[in-house]
């Protein structure tokens, strides 16, 4: 209740906030069938139709209502990004920690594995995982996942290193703290601020990861759509239909735009500092 | 010393760890060799014939076998024959790599010429007008997919202005320095645009964090002036998140940047590998991920040491 | 608007100036055809690589005994001649005299029978052998003669023949075992250079028995993303390109100083069903299949309208009227009656495979397919693959449906015999033949009569759409883009840039 009431009371929060809420309203609305017309319907007599009062963001190649798409693209967008994020932000955290606080043999063995992860070429390890398990929205958020693992152990593991050796933590480990206290207490809340910017980075790559991966046609399997596969779909109908790159495009960017200023509104709350400094 | 040779020591058994995953994945992958050079008219092969290819493209044996095989080259050197390129693993390679490392460290600068003073200035500005400004900048740059601003670039300039880079034959740097930053100038406008967005917001981040710390404070309160509190005592204590974004980023740029490759048409070791994989050129494959491996090891070292020397807390040895 | 101009081409280039590039391309060697395409050959055998993108490079560099010209006519090559004897068991070629490698050794009948005989050899690995296996032994009388001796009539042997995997390579080359890696072929053009998925070099053969070229030399470069080739063509870093999705192609006409060639080629997108997996080994079903789907506007929707709605037949000479085929017409409410004749009221699922662009407008039709079938209850799900993940499944069989464009040959034999005969290599993929396909297959081949063979696989043609394992959807067009000053190029069926022999520049 007090982050909502610190999110509300945060100027960027209320912005971000309000951004967020409209996307995941406009992607419940989606999900309910709520659009202003069928998103997977095709009609072939308004292919690539402009933008106009009975579709407002045009029609694609195949005749269908590109607002309509854009409502369900963002609730498919959105879950590839939300979960892959989360699990790879779980999982981060847990090797880099456990790598900050073992340090060496663990801290060695937990950062080379994370090595060969990030030397691993993404394209094969998406092909590779798509192959064993065919393409899909749990495919991509499992190859995004795996792929940012290494990104966020390395990014806890580094500000931990130099957490933990600071005086607090000598001083709670002096006084007998468990190591768990310690864990938990100490550098995890320390790294609240650096974690949640790092959520909000990685949820904007994701969501251009999926595009990548759209891209590559090993995303989003159509006629499904997701705001990464609506706009590598339009790269070569950039100059006959505009409308098919900038909706998509701006709809991406906005959203961005959005969990990038609530996660700065919550790294202001949640970071203890500036809690003792409001206090 | 001591720890840089532990972690140097520990290069071979990681490099033995991805060359086995690789070795095994890029086999598992459905298709091989023979699929990728006939595609379909591979099913008008007898099984002779099959036979014959596969002993062409020795992928005949066993996997072990094969890896086994490999690995005796690889000791004495050898990192095989590509089956596209018909040349020496290594060789090709090494012909790719100075453009890619080139694009990265151009990508870099950039990133962090136009980030970090960006992101201190948005910090030092916080949540006045000008902040918001450079923080609306950089998240333009984050959300725009790299495909999608390469195109835009290519586009404009061709359509609105008759001119592009030259695109086809490059042009190596000690070959023809100038045509070469013409070649390079956009792609890495392309890739450090997102880069920079990223530096400058994970810099602006650090930065607040840093000034809000207590000894940033005591330096205030002894008076030190606001332009040496934030560049003497400041800016080294935010600068790890940067050095760690950045160190990542240009590892995995190093790995090259196959959607800007392919649009610029420029023969980076991204699209190298991408192209190796489509076309199942199982040599090339496994050299080039043990290759982008080491690279990405010593760039990790580098990122390593390179936090010993902006935070002396931080000692190695400890253990 | 002069004001306006200038300012705009001034601007133009301070920004060339800043980026280190001239804005008007240097026009020193100008006989050199600044080229480009978006897929880079794999290889340089020329009897093992099948890829499109290695057939148009080899076929500049190598030559076969016969070629085919725009209207698919047999003409000559390194053969000056040839002759069926009257029973059909024997091929005789005359060879040009003056044909000769670029090494400049002449090209003889021993190099003939060599190139064969490489073909023929299992160790060698070549998928055209299967188009060969009816030569029982090669003589050659005189160094200019070659007879070929069949052990059945085979009327579509001599278009295999013009096939560049069909290519004469030097007897000497094959003894060196450096065929692959040395291109000694006797064309018009010597590869001088390759960097592959970079660019090639290709010089002009002075002694090449066909004359002298229009070009002295071509460069290719390869740039895989055909937006940035069209941007390339616009500021005319580039002459000439190969272009293949007809959504950037269609943007070429619009440029004042850039023209686009197109010809509808033999390749044809279809939709293959498998009639070995259930419902599709119900007849009915596969008829209902093609009774619901509009082919034309599979057509528009995802080639924009460009091509021609087929049958099995692509040959232009053979073709039937396709009105004239099984519901060519779409026709949902006879569509929907046989799904409920055959026990499928309500539809049923099934999963469609494509390759992710392979050709670039898969995706699409997948998605126009699957939104008329819905319409009779069946319900698709579509699985885009990496190409070679594709072809993969596709070899094996493993799909219920699958969007391909497969290759066509100006010989119906040679086209289909993989498939619809009864001992087709591919029939493990077709997985339908019957009697009278497998017989009609029979006749076709050795019937030499072009009448009598015309009706045969018209009959074929009739036969097989009723049947409906596949459902023939459309023939697209072959593309080329050329600046306007570029002369001579004569774009043929087979999609064959050999014509770039006999390409200038104004």
């Amino acid at each position: 209740m007090r982050i909502f009431r610190g999110v509300f009371a945060h100027t960027s929060g209320r912005i971000g906030g309000a951004i967020v809420a409209l996307y995941l309203l406009l992607a419940f609305l989606g999900m309910l069938g709520l659009t202003p017309h069928n998103p997977l319907m095709q009609y072939r007599i308004d292919r690539l139709h402009a933008p106009d009062g009975a579709y407002w963001m045009g029609t694609d190649l195949f005749g269908r209502d590109v607002a309509s798409r854009l409502m369900t693209g963002i609730g498919q967008s959105f879950t590839v990004a939300f979960f892959s994020v989360a699990f790879a932000a779980l999982a981060g955290t847990v090797l880099g920690l456990a790598a900050a606080w073992f340090g060496r043999r663990w801290d060695g063995i937990l950062m080379r594995i994370m090595d060969v992860l990030l030397a691993f070429p993404a394209i094969l390890l998406a092909l590779l995982i798509i192959a064993v398990a065919g393409p899909g929205t749990w495919t991509s958020i499992v190859a995004i996942a795996i792929v940012y693992t290494p990104i966020f152990t390395r990014v806890v593991r580094g500000p931990a290193l130099s957490l933990k050796a600071r005086e607090f933590v000598d001083a709670a480990r002096t006084f007998g703290s468990s190591p768990t206290y310690i864990l938990t207490r100490h550098l995890l809340l320390n790294l609240v601020a650096p974690l949640t910017v790092q959520v909000t980075l990685a949820l904007a790559w994701a969501l251009l990861t999926e595009a990548g991966l759209s891209f590559l046609g090993l995303g989003t399997q159509p006629p499904a759509a997701s705001l990464g596969l609506m706009l590598s779909d339009s790269r070569n109908l950039m100059e006959t239909a505009p409308w098919l790159m900038i909706f998509p495009g701006v709809t991406i960017m906005i959203s961005i735009l959005g969990f990038n200023l609530l996660g700065d509104a919550l790294r202001d709350i949640l970071d203890p500092r500036m809690r003792r400094s409001i206090a | 010393m001591n720890y840089l040779m532990r972690r140097l020591a520990t290069f071979p058994l990681v490099l033995i760890g991805v060359s086995i995953v690789v070795f095994v994945a890029i086999r598992m992958v459905p298709g091989d060799s023979i699929t990728a050079m006939l595609g379909t008219e591979a099913g008008l092969l007898t099984p002779q014939q099959r036979d014959a290819l596969a002993a062409y493209f020795g992928i005949d044996q066993p996997w072990f076998i094969q890896y086994w095989h490999w690995l005796l080259g690889l000791l004495q050197g050898n990192f095989g024959i590509s089956s596209t390129y018909g040349k020496p693993v290594l060789g090709v390679i090494l012909e790719r790599f100075p453009l890619t490392l080139e694009l990265a460290l151009l990508s870099m600068i950039i990133a962090l010429v136009v980030g970090m003073p960006a992101g201190v200035f948005a910090a030092t500005h916080n949540e006045k007008l000008s902040d918001l400004g450079v923080r609306m900048i950089a998240m333009i740059g984050q959300s725009t997919p790299n495909f999608v601003l390469a195109l835009l670039i290519i586009y404009t300039l061709s359509a609105g202005f008759g001119v592009l880079p030259a695109m086809g034959e490059f042009s190596p740097l000690w070959q023809d320095p100038l045509r070469n930053l013409g070649q390079l100038l956009l792609p890495a406008v392309t890739l450090g645009f997102a880069f920079a967005a990223s530096v400058t917001r994970i810099s602006r981040s650090a930065m607040l964090d840093v000034l809000s710390d207590d000894y940033v404070r005591t330096a205030r309160s002894k008076g030190a002036s606001a332009r040496s509190v934030i560049w003497r005592h400041a800016l080294p204590n935010a600068l790890i998140p940067v050095v760690t974004l950045s160190g990542i980023e240009f590892g995995y740029l190093l790995g090259g940047a196959v959607i800007v490759e392919q649009i610029y048409a420029l023969p980076g070791l991204g699209r190298m590998v991408l192209d190796a994989i489509l076309q199942r050129d199982y040599a090339l494959v496994q050299g080039s991920v043990l290759f982008i491996a080491l690279n990405f090891m010593v760039v990790n070292l580098l990122v390593d040491l390179t936090y010993v020397a902006l935070d002396p807390r931080i000692r190695l040895r400890e253990h | 608007m002069v004001q306006h101009l200038s300012k705009k081409l001034l601007s133009g280039m301070m920004l060339a100036a800043m980026l280190g590039i001239a804005a008007v391309p240097v026009q020193a060697d100008a006989t050199t055809l600044h080229m480009a395409w978006s897929q880079d050959a794999t290889g340089l055998d020329p009897h093992k690589q099948t890829a499109f993108s290695s057939l148009r490079l080899l076929e500049l560099i190598y030559e076969p005994l016969v070629r085919l010209d725009a209207s698919l006519q047999i003409v000559p090559a390194i053969a000056d001649s040839w002759q069926f004897s009257p029973d059909g068991k024997e091929l005789t070629f005359k060879l040009n005299p003056k044909a000769k490698f670029q090494n400049g050794a002449a090209v003889t009948s021993a190099d003939v029978k060599a190139s064969f005989e490489r073909i023929l050899d299992e160790k060698t690995g070549a998928a055209a052998r299967a188009n060969f296996l009816s030569i029982a032994s090669i003589d050659t009388p005189d160094p200019a003669t070659v007879v070929f001796h069949l052990s059945q009539p085979d009327a579509p042997i001599l278009t295999a023949m013009s096939d560049v995997n069909a290519a004469i390579v030097p007897a000497s080359e094959i003894t060196a075992g450096s065929i692959g890696t040395a291109t000694v072929g006797s064309g018009p053009f010597k590869l001088e250079k390759w960097d592959p998925n970079s660019k090639e070099v290709l010089v002009a053969n002075k002694d090449w028995a066909g004359g002298a070229t229009g070009v002295d030399g071509i460069e290719i470069s390869v740039l895989p993303d055909e937006t940035a080739i069209l941007a390339a063509m616009r500021t005319k870093q580039i002459d000439f390109a190969l272009l293949n999705d007809p959504l950037v192609a269609t943007l070429v006409p619009k440029e004042a100083s850039l023209q686009l060639n197109r010809v509808p080629v033999l390749a044809y997108h279809v939709l293959q069903l498998n009639p070995s997996r259930k419902p599709m080994t119900e007849l009915k079903v596969r008829q209902a299949i093609s009774c619901a789907i509009d082919r034309q506007e599979v057509l528009d929707t995802a080639s924009l309208g460009e091509g021609k709605v087929t049958g099995p037949l692509t040959i232009p000479a053979l073709a039937t009227d396709p009105s004239q085929l099984f519901c060519y017409k779409r026709d949902v409410e006879k569509a929907k009656q046989l799904m409920t004749e055959a026990g499928y009221p309500d539809g049923f699922s099934a999963t469609v495979i494509g390759a992710t662009g392979e050709p670039p407008t898969a995706a699409a039709e997948a998605q126009v397919i699957q939104s008329q079938l819905a319409e009779i209850g069946v319900k698709l799900d579509i699985r885009m693959m990496e190409l070679n993940v594709y072809v993969d499944a596709w070899l094996k069989g493993d799909f219920d449906m699958a969007i391909a464009l497969n290759g066509g040959r100006a010989d119906p034999y040679t086209m289909y015999n993989r498939y619809w005969t009864k001992t087709g290599n591919l029939q493990k993929v077709a997985n339908y033949i019957d009697d009278t396909l497998d017989s009609l297959m029979q006749k076709g081949r050795t019937e030499t009569d072009p009448a009598a063979r015309k009706a045969i696989f018209s009959d074929f043609e009739k036969h097989i759409t009723e049947m409906s394992p596949w459902i023939w959807l459309y023939t697209s067009y072959s593309y080329t883009a050329q600046q306007k000053n570029v002369g001579g190029f004569e774009p043929v069926p087979t999609g064959s840039l050999f014509s770039l022999a006999k390409v200038t520049i104004q």
